[in-house]
């Protein structure tokens, strides 16, 4: 059984005539990195907002750990799965980079006296460390962009998405971003995420599906490349 | 019939307003909705729409209703602890009334969305109204969903970094939003300043006189219309409750 499973499902957004995806029957296991391509508007994004329930389906079920995602609230959801939103200004709420950082394991209860150390552990991979009390909607896209994926990683979920990682990011960040995401994945964490690079993906995917007008296309399906 | 002009809509959407600020029994109210959902069926418009508009202000108005009804206690005790009258009839009837008003408000501003805000700004000009000023209530209502959808968003995101809303205790909820007003706040002020930089980008009042590419046109239908409302509004108002 598979962490992720998608059970032919077909989504089409309310008020739109048309599917965004449809018959789609795929499975997701926590171990390796998958990436998911495809032409602009070929349904990526909404195919990773029905993993994590922010979009139902329409028809057929997705199911996470064996039960229906629809059990699951957005939080119990949020703390098994850690989700990169393709546009980083959505997912920010907090006054400063700091607070945004630990606003995920200061709210699952992580120990106090660990906090600041996990704070500064983040800010430095991300070469954050100048905007501890900057306003994250103030940061630059390549900042936002770190920032996002920080925040998110912070929280430590099992099973990490991210729409369109690499954007704004500049060659030197993108490789940073490949090892720090190499090293997640060897210590356990199952990873997809969308890209467009090239570069980025044949580096990293073990695993590649490819999406056109809402179906899958092709999947060169499951196998490890780093042991 | 069904392509009124914006104006008209207006005056409509004014109108309604209006009475639902003056009434203040629920019966009055109830019937004012009624009459908006009317109007709104007319113009083709689809009322679940209204609900998912509503929706994330639920809490708000729940809250207000609980305040309404504890706070303003007046008539018949209906709900007591020991001798402290809890909830009164005169209380849930002022409750219900602020709930109503805020739906029919609502509702009626939904009138907006049946036409364009482009023929709405031209509307307002073509009445001598500044167009900055036309302009700029123009963004009002635009910005309106902006917020909602900005609300909706911070839920979400808030949610999936793990934070079940519905089972954190009340007085953790409380201080959760009180720290979240003002990012949250002060981020749709930032996206609206990005979107005054990229109008004047693009000679928003640059030129003294604009080029309108159409005109609009009040028809026989517009001005009846406009009379029958107005004049049914102001007997209404002069009748009294
Ligand atoms: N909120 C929405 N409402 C209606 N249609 C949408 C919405 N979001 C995306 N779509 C449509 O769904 C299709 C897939 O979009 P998306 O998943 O964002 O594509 P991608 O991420 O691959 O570029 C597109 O045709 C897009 O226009
Ligand atoms: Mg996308």
């Amino acid at each position: 059984m598979a962490f992720l499973e998608f059970n032919q499902v077909s989504f089409s957004y309310p008020q739109e005539g048309r599917f965004a995806l449809r018959d789609i029957q795929l499975g997701f296991s926590r171990d390796g990195i998958t990436a998911i391509t495809g032409a602009n508007g070929s349904g990526k994004t909404t195919l990773t907002k029905l993993m994590i329930g922010v979009l139902r389906s329409t028809r057929g079920t997705v199911c996470l750990e064996g039960r229906s995602l629809e059990e699951y609230s957005l939080g119990e959801i949020g703390r098994r799965i850690g989700y990169v939103f393709q546009n980083p200004d959505l997912q920010f709420f907090c006054s400063t980079v700091a607070e945004e950082i630990s606003f995920g394991f200061v709210n699952q209860g992580c120990r106090p006296e660990t906090v600041e150390e996990k704070i500064q552990y983040y800010l430095d991979y991300f070469e954050l460390g100048n905007y501890r009390h900057v306003f994250p909607l103030h940061l630059s896209h390549g900042e936002k962009r770190r920032l996002a994926i920080a925040s998110v990683l912070a929280t430590e979920p099992s099973f990490l998405i991210l729409d369109e990682p690499t954007t704004g990011l500049d060659a030197y960040r993108k490789r940073l971003l490949a090892d720090l995401l190499i090293k997640i994945a060897g210590a356990g964490t199952g990873i997809s995420l969308v890209s467009h690079d090239q570069a980025f993906v044949n580096r990293l995917a073990e695993r590649v599906i490819t999406l056109e007008k809402g179906r899958v296309v092709w999947d060169s399906g499951e196998g490890r490349k780093h042991g | 019939m069904a392509n009124l002009d914006p104006r008209t809509k207006m005056i409509m959407v004014v109108c309604l307003s209006i009475l639902a600020l003056l009434y203040n029994t629920p019966a009055q109210l109830f019937l004012l909705f009624v009459f908006t959902l009317m109007l709104l069926l007319f113009f083709n418009f689809r009322l679940n729409v209204i609900g998912v508009y509503l929706k994330p202000f639920l809490a708000l108005m729940l809250f207000l209703f609980v305040v309404q009804c504890v706070f303003s206690p007046s008539g018949l005790s209906i709900l007591s602890v020991g001798q402290v009258s809890l909830v009164t009839s005169g209380g849930l009837l002022l409750g219900s009334s602020m709930v109503l008003r805020i739906i029919v408000v609502t509702a009626a501003a939904m009138l907006f969305t049946t036409f364009s805000p482009r023929d709405f700004i031209l509307g307002l000009v073509q009445w001598k109204v500044p167009y900055e000023l036309a302009f700029m209530v123009f963004i009002a209502l635009r910005f309106l969903p902006v917020f909602r959808d900005e609300l909706v968003n911070v839920i979400t995101a808030v949610q999936l970094r793990g934070v079940d809303l519905k089972k954190v205790p009340w007085k953790q909820k409380l201080d959760l939003y009180r720290r979240l007003f003002f990012p949250v706040v002060y981020g749709v002020m930032l996206k609206a300043q990005h979107l005054a930089v990229s109008m004047e980008s693009r000679g928003f009042r640059a030129y003294p006189t604009r080029t309108y590419l159409r005109r609009l046109n009040l028809y026989y239908a517009d001005y009846i219309v406009m009379v029958t409302f107005l004049a049914a509004t102001i007997t209404l108002i002069v009748m009294g409750p």
